[in-house]
């Protein structure tokens, strides 16, 4: 007969086994853990639409950075939706997400799908981590379930006419006068609200004497062009997409306007590889203050030779870098959250500190409102055909060119 | 009176419908929710092109106009939507009113008259893009709340609550159709469709008449225009007016059967339905293969309207003999 206490029911034996098939299981590294149930995460992206060249090249930062998450400790399982760049699918497709089992949702890239889904999100008590969508409504709605590791437009707007400051006292040469040339988009608009909001608080030594506002979608931009030169100002800024960049840039090579230079605050467009490899050498010496890829990072080191080598053609930006960290951030949170209960996982969210980091900046963290306000914005010049950051020092591998040579000098 | 065929499948379809919350998950609701707003809108479009025969190309002005008119009215002053209906219908009847005064009093027929809604829609567009108060480019965003309650009132709510909102619209757009179709403006409205000229040596108000179908078209299509407003919070000038909407709006009616009571229904539900089901099949292609929805969508329109010219709908109608019933 097999004595037991009456304090201790189990017998001394199974007792002790049982303590040490505990202690077994308490023993066992968190990742064989969450090897046996991995997070769920449902990603967005527009990977067919007209936004579909960026949400594939954010697809690459998922897909690539999988394997290097899983290197180290990460594990999670991709549930991939195409948001077909529309508000209204991208609602369906998160709520179908959800309903098949996402533990958290990521995306969107633009802003109005980002809106579609935080929705679905904080109605339905799902965590979003946000890779890219700049529009600064996102994170003042004072939604629970939404964290952003890209930087509102006034961020961006802010920390490029900061950095612009630095380039002419460091080049020597500062410009009287500037015009500015913007797309009339959400983004493009709330960017001129920032810029014009600056101007006078960050007493930038320029003034703005055209504001030029054109439709991302134009397929001639020679009259803009033309009122542009015709004002005759030292500086160009530009808030570009990718399309128009490029045609701006040849109309201007076209009518012979010449500039100190050409500088985005903030905006994609210049540094992409299609705008390098479109225009050639009128590419170079564009200007596009914007976080990017510290060239210190030991994650950079992993991951920029891995991308090169699998995508000799695409370009090595930040849609897949953001995306990158959004789907790292994801996975960090599920790790010290140790569950996938929304609840633990957001508040795993809202204590986020991941130090080290592919982009410039400091550690991702979430304010109350879920924004991150690490991001740091650098100078990326293009310079023979690649954007490389040239300001400030502490991230800079070469010296920034400013005023620049002629078109007639390239 | 023993009930004729058609009413008694309505019924039950009508009983199907009202259970559906009950038998199927979020997703299926927000998918039938998505069916029955392209059915009220393409119920809506019919009304001025499948019985008064005027070919409207910018029916997402009316859309627009209704969700901005609701949406900012309760942004700003909390207004409940459905006083914003009222006032997005009778802002929507005026400009519809508008256009339809330039267009039948200067004798702008066809396809002009399609290209001038085009241009008050394009234009439309445009200026809510920069019109600061409704939130510019950037957006009018509505507040979003956890959705543990719903409140009929303010149209805040679970998924199910906005389901059974515009079930209730839908219904309520075809039992006007229907009323309408068998009124004297009816019959108007079809004779002008069939021969304007003869209909108007038959003494009808030609005028009229086609000023009453676009001016109950922009008001109905606004109505369903709040119902998005309140349903998806977000309002973009850029993706409210746009030129795609319009098309996507259309194309329900044209598939399902213009003219017809119940074809914009189907049209619209097998749009819809078949949209969700290539997106689950290209899925498992994996990425590498994004366009292949649009393709086969593309292929699959061509295809129905290579077949059904007149639309699915008079097909269906007489096999299963309902062709002789008014509902159809």
């Amino acid at each position: 007969m097999t004595r037991t206490s009456t304090l201790f029911p189990l017998g001394r034996r199974t007792l002790l086994k049982s303590a040490a098939a505990g202690a077994a299981l308490a023993a066992l590294p968190m990742r064989r853990l969450h090897a046996a149930a991995p997070l769920k995460l449902g990603v967005l992206l527009p990977r067919s639409g007209f936004l579909a060249l960026i949400g594939q090249a954010c697809q690459r930062g998922v897909d690539m950075g999988l394997p290097v998450l899983k290197d180290m400790g990460y594990d999670i399982e991709v549930m991939n939706a195409d948001t077909e760049s529309s508000p209204d699918v991208g609602r369906t497709q998160a709520e179908k997400l959800i309903r098949e089992g996402a533990q958290m949702l990521m995306g969107t890239f633009d802003s109005a799908t980002t809106m579609s889904v935080a929705q679905v999100a904080e109605q339905k008590g799902i965590p979003f981590v946000v890779n890219i969508a700049s529009d600064p409504k996102i994170t003042e709605q004072g939604y629970k379930y939404t964290f952003r590791v890209f930087p509102t437009s006034p961020q961006l707007g802010a920390g490029g006419m900061g950095l612009m400051k630095t380039l002419f006292a460091q080049t020597g040469t500062t410009p009287k006068t500037a015009v500015f040339m913007h797309v009339n988009d959400s983004f493009g608009m709330s960017m001129l609200a920032g810029v014009n909001a600056l101007m006078p608080k960050l007493e930038m030594p320029f003034k703005i004497v055209e504001t030029i506002a054109y439709d991302p979608r134009a397929k001639d931009l020679s009259i803009e062009v033309a009122k542009a030169k015709a004002a005759k100002a030292d500086m160009h800024m530009v808030v570009t997409r990718l399309n128009d960049a490029i045609l701006m840039v040849r109309e201007m090579v076209k009518q012979q306007y010449e500039t100190q230079g050409i500088i985005s605050p903030g905006s994609p467009g210049m540094y992409e590889r299609q705008f390098a490899k479109t225009l050639g050498k009128y590419a170079d010496y564009c200007v596009t203050n914007i976080p990017w890829f510290d060239p210190r990072s030991d994650l950079n080191k992993e991951l920029e030779p891995r991308f090169t080598k699998a995508f000799p053609d695409e370009t090595y930006d930040i849609n897949f870098g953001f995306t990158f960290e959004a789907v790292l951030v994801a996975a960090d949170a599920y790790k010290r959250a140790g569950s996938a209960n929304p609840q633990a996982l957001t508040e795993a969210l809202r204590k986020t500190s991941i130090a080290k980091r592919l982009l410039t900046g400091t550690a991702i963290a979430f304010d109350e409102k879920g924004q991150n306000n690490g991001n740091q914005v650098v100078a990326v010049q293009n310079r023979d055909g690649k954007p490389q950051v040239v300001l400030p020092d502490q991230f800079a591998v070469m010296k920034p060119v400013y005023p620049v040579p002629a078109w007639s000098k390239r | 009176m023993a009930m004729g065929r058609a009413t008694r499948m309505l019924i039950g379809l009508m009983v199907a419908l009202l259970l559906a919350p009950f038998i199927g998950n979020d997703y299926l609701v927000s998918v039938l929710i998505l069916c029955l707003f392209n059915a009220y809108l393409a119920q809506a479009w019919n009304i001025m092109m499948g019985f008064a025969g005027q070919l409207s190309l910018g029916h997402a002005l009316y859309v627009g106009l209704g969700a901005y008119a609701g949406g900012a009215l309760f942004f700003h002053y909390g207004t409940p939507p459905w006083i914003g209906m009222i006032v997005g219908a009778a802002i929507a009847a005026l400009v519809g009113g508008v256009i339809g005064f330039l267009g039948f009093r200067f004798g702008v027929k066809g396809v002009y008259f399609a290209l001038l809604t085009i241009a008050f829609a394009e234009f439309t567009r445009i200026l809510f893009d920069h019109f600061t108060w409704v939130g510019g480019s950037s957006g009018l965003y509505l507040p979003v709340v956890r959705a543990d309650h719903d409140n009929l009132l303010l149209l805040r709510g679970r998924p199910a609550m906005f389901y059974y909102v515009i079930l209730g619209l839908s219904a309520a757009v075809f039992l006007i159709c229907h009323r309408i179709l068998g009124s004297r403006l009816g019959y108007y409205w079809r004779a002008i469709r069939e021969d304007q000229d003869a209909a108007q040596a038959l003494g009808i108000d030609t005028f009229k008449a086609k000023m009453a179908a676009v001016m109950l078209s922009a008001a109905l299509t606004a109505v369903g225009g709040v119902f998005y407003a309140f349903y998806t919070n977000t309002l973009y000038a850029e993706s409210a007016f746009a030129m795609h909407r319009s098309i996507e709006l259309i194309l329900g009616a044209i598939i399902g059967g213009m003219g017809t009571l119940f074809g914009p229904i189907l049209g619209a539900f097998l749009l819809t339905l078949l949209g969700e089901l290539l997106t689950r099949l290209a899925e498992n292609f994996g990425h590498g293969f994004e366009g292949v929805k649009q393709i086969g969508y593309g292929l699959i329109l061509l295809v129905i309207i290579a077949l059904r010219r007149e639309g699915v709908w008079p097909r269906l109608a007489k096999r299963l003999g309902l062709d002789g019933e008014k509902a159809s």
